[in-house]
């Protein structure tokens, strides 16, 4: 498999992931019967994914480095922001700014 | 109606075409032609996912892996169809890209307008739901094709990814205000770090999962 194969696989496995993610209910609750299971499981997925995902993010950080405290502010102002404003934009961007600018200084 | 569906769209514009520019220009890091930006705009259409396979990609990551990674991801699309179970009408061409444009923002933003009654509903999120597309293509599609003619730095964009978790976390806290899952979540994470570093998302949710499955079993045994 060369690389543009690779590449191409990988999309069209992400479709059919997404797809199916968005599809879901529509399917499940056609018929009008539900799963309490299924449900609790889909309903705390999401805050669970969430954190994990968030660690994830900050697993490879070096914690002996000025990469620390970059990251600690521009996360509290990505939080600092969300808090306030709830524009997950505005968050983001501000949070990445920041953090860009401590990177590129 | 088209211009009113227009009209109704663009705070969705505000969000995805510099988040869309953002993904292009990081896209580009890995070295692809550009287009390859936009046809994940198109076949794919999933913001953090679409992010998220940026660091796949550049680790060379299994498709398999991806693929589950992808569906973990976006989960929480899951309830959005919830919301629209009558309103998407029957079953056709329409309904199909309804669902498959059924991203946070057009979620959010469906579920906050009301449809002006001389327009048959419809209609009307089909047409909002392609302007969305529309925005977040062109994004992908700019952000790439100037990564390629300016030489932008673009050392640290990479944050956007950890804000965009971040701001969904604080969401999801403020949606579900119970501490269970986010400590689940929590020690699940350590867990797989300690022992499964190099699989440490997948391994961490199949963990998270599992252990939320048995805490309601034992729960529902107990009553």
């Amino acid at each position: 498999m060369n690389e543009l194969e690779y590449l191409y696989i990988v999309i069209i496995a992400m479709a059919i992931s997404t797809y199916i993610t968005r599809l879901t209910p529509f399917i499940l609750f056609s018929s009008g019967k539900e799963s309490s299971m299924l449900n609790y499981i889909a309903k705390n997925t999401p805050p669970m994914v969430m954190m994990i995902l968030v660690i994830y993010m900050l697993k490879d950080l070096n914690y002996l480095s000025s990469e620390l405290l970059h990251t600690f502010i521009a996360l509290a102002i990505t939080i600092g922001f969300q808090l306030f404003k709830r524009n997950a934009l505005l968050s983001i961007v501000a949070g990445t700014a920041i953090y860009m600018f401590f990177v590129q200084m | 109606m088209v211009r009113s569906a227009l009209k109704t769209s663009l705070p969705i514009m505000f969000g995805f075409v510099p988040l869309g520019i953002a993904f292009g220009l990081l896209f580009q890091e890995l070295g692809y032609p550009w287009f390859f930006a936009t046809l994940m705009g198109i076949i794919v259409y999933a913001g953090a996912a679409q992010f998220m396979a940026i660091g796949f990609l550049s680790a060379g990551l299994g498709v398999l892996e991806i693929a589950m990674s992808t569906f973990f991801l976006n989960s929480r699309h899951m309830f959005y169809g919830l919301a629209f179970l009558e309103s998407f009408g029957n079953w056709n061409l329409r309904k199909f890209y309804l669902i498959f444009g059924m991203t946070d923002e057009t979620y959010a933003l469906l579920t906050t307008i009301k449809v002006p009654e001389k327009y048959i509903k419809e209609r009307f999120y089909l047409f909002i739901t392609l302007f969305a597309q529309l925005y977040w293509v062109l994004g992908c599609t700019i952000g790439a094709l100037s990564a390629d003619i300016l030489a932008f730095n673009t050392d640290g964009i990479e944050f956007a990814a950890t804000a965009l978790f971040v701001v969904l976390l604080i969401e999801q806290w403020i949606m579900v205000r119970r501490i269970l899952p986010f400590t689940l979540g929590f020690i699940a994470s350590i867990i797989a770090l300690i022992f499964f570093v190099n699989h440490m998302l997948l391994i961490a949710i199949m963990i998270s999962i599992a252990s939320i499955v048995i805490l309601r079993v034992i729960k529902i045994k107990n009553e």
